[in-house]
């Protein structure tokens, strides 16, 4: 009895210190997922449920930050998964430059413009090549984007790499951040 | 126009779009979890409620029917409707994340996801009981059909229905197909990475 006391003590304080810290983080990554603000509010509460939840097995065989990005890219996922619609029509970052659309050449007006291009642009990925734009997009370096998605180092370059040069196209970017 | 906002960093731009203010107690949380329970509940309820309807409509038909072959039919349809109610008690109801997805990588649960909807294509015949239900309905429809070979009219009527019916189970056959390819494909292209991450 005593020992769920504790447990719950610790879920919750655990949890309140995420909320506290990844609050904002993970309202953007909602945004990565569903442009809808209806159904990104649901995905939002959805998350925090699972992560609030999720803290009663956390065991600490990672850092809470990447048990709290796993735990929500893998919510997120699972309510792509159940769209099928747009489900069958996202596609790797590989082969970004072969859908209609995709070569921008004029730059964004204005930071709102600029921002639903870039959440356009997020949306038409599959969740994996999403989650590595997500935390690239975070400021995350290569090795703390493995440690999330469990790709390797040298895949998660390449994919940077890609990603950089797309980016380095719709936005103009001169000097991009080398991981 | 040379652009001189930082709209030309991405990172900016996305770290500092605008914030939805969003916050939740933990006794939100416990209430928001509770609802959640229900709500599942809820639906499995009632999926079970039209399985049973369904099992209670078709058994009534079978104790009122005239004909062995009918009867048997009617009889397949109800086993159907029971089946339904207890695949949908089964599938239904675990609509949480499962207990160790939180500790797996992105790659591996999104691998995991690919895999159970393959595996559910696959087996949605099974799953969804429609081998009952047609094989029931066969056993329906044959009395009326063995009776149109005497009456051919009768059987030139009926041909529309199976066209369109042949129709359709091809068309279900190809779709099935060709979403369970797309899917093994990048299964297969995620277990690449998974190779090269662990070399």
């Amino acid at each position: 009895m005593q020992s769920t006391a504790v447990q719950n003590a610790s879920q919750n304080s655990l949890y309140e210190q995420v909320a506290e810290t990844f609050g904002s983080a993970l309202d953007r990554l909602a945004r990565a997922y569903e442009l809808d603000a209806e159904a990104r509010r649901d995905l939002l509460q959805d998350i925090h449920l699972q992560l609030w939840r999720s803290f009663t097995y956390f065991d600490q065989r990672c850092s809470l930050r990447t048990w709290v990005y796993r735990v929500a890219h893998n919510v997120a996922t699972k309510h792509v998964m159940r769209q099928r619609r747009i489900r069958d029509r996202l596609v790797n970052i590989e082969n970004f430059d072969f859908l209609p659309g995709s070569d921008q050449a004029e730059l964004a007006a204005s930071d709102t413009e600029a921002l639903g291009r870039l959440s356009m642009l997020i949306q038409r990925l599959k969740p994996l090549d999403r989650q590595i734009i997500v935390s690239y997009l975070e400021g995350m370096d290569a090795s703390s984007i493995g440690e999330i998605t469990g790709l390797s180092a040298a895949n998660i370059s390449m994919k940077v790499h890609r990603i950089k040069n797309i980016l380095k196209r719709w936005f103009g970017e001169g000097e991009l951040h080398a991981e | 126009m040379q652009n001189e906002l930082p709209m030309n960093d991405p990172r900016g731009i996305w770290q500092n779009q605008p914030k939805e203010p969003f916050r939740m107690s933990v006794d939100q949380m416990r209430l928001k979890a509770h609802r959640f329970q229900m709500k599942a509940r809820f639906k499995v309820l009632y999926a079970i409620t039209i399985g049973v309807s369904i099992s209670v409509f078709f058994g009534w038909n079978c104790i009122r029917a005239q004909e062995v072959l009918s009867r048997m039919g009617f009889g397949l349809l109800s086993v159907s409707g029971i089946y339904f109610a207890y695949q949908a008690y089964k599938w239904i109801w675990p609509s949480n994340l499962p207990q160790d997805a939180p500790a797996s990588t992105s790659l591996e649960f999104y691998r995991s996801e690919l895999e159970r909807r393959r595996d559910y294509s696959q087996h949605v015949w099974r799953r969804s009981g429609l081998t009952f239900c047609f094989l029931g309905l066969a056993l329906v429809i044959a009395p009326a059909l063995i009776a149109s070979f005497y009456n051919p009219r009768l059987l030139v009527n009926t041909v529309p229905f199976f066209l369109l019916l042949t129709v359709w189970f091809v068309a279900f056959l190809y779709v099935k197909k060709r979403g369970q390819n797309r899917l093994q494909q990048e299964i297969d292209e995620l277990r690449t990475f998974e190779t090269d991450g662990g070399s």
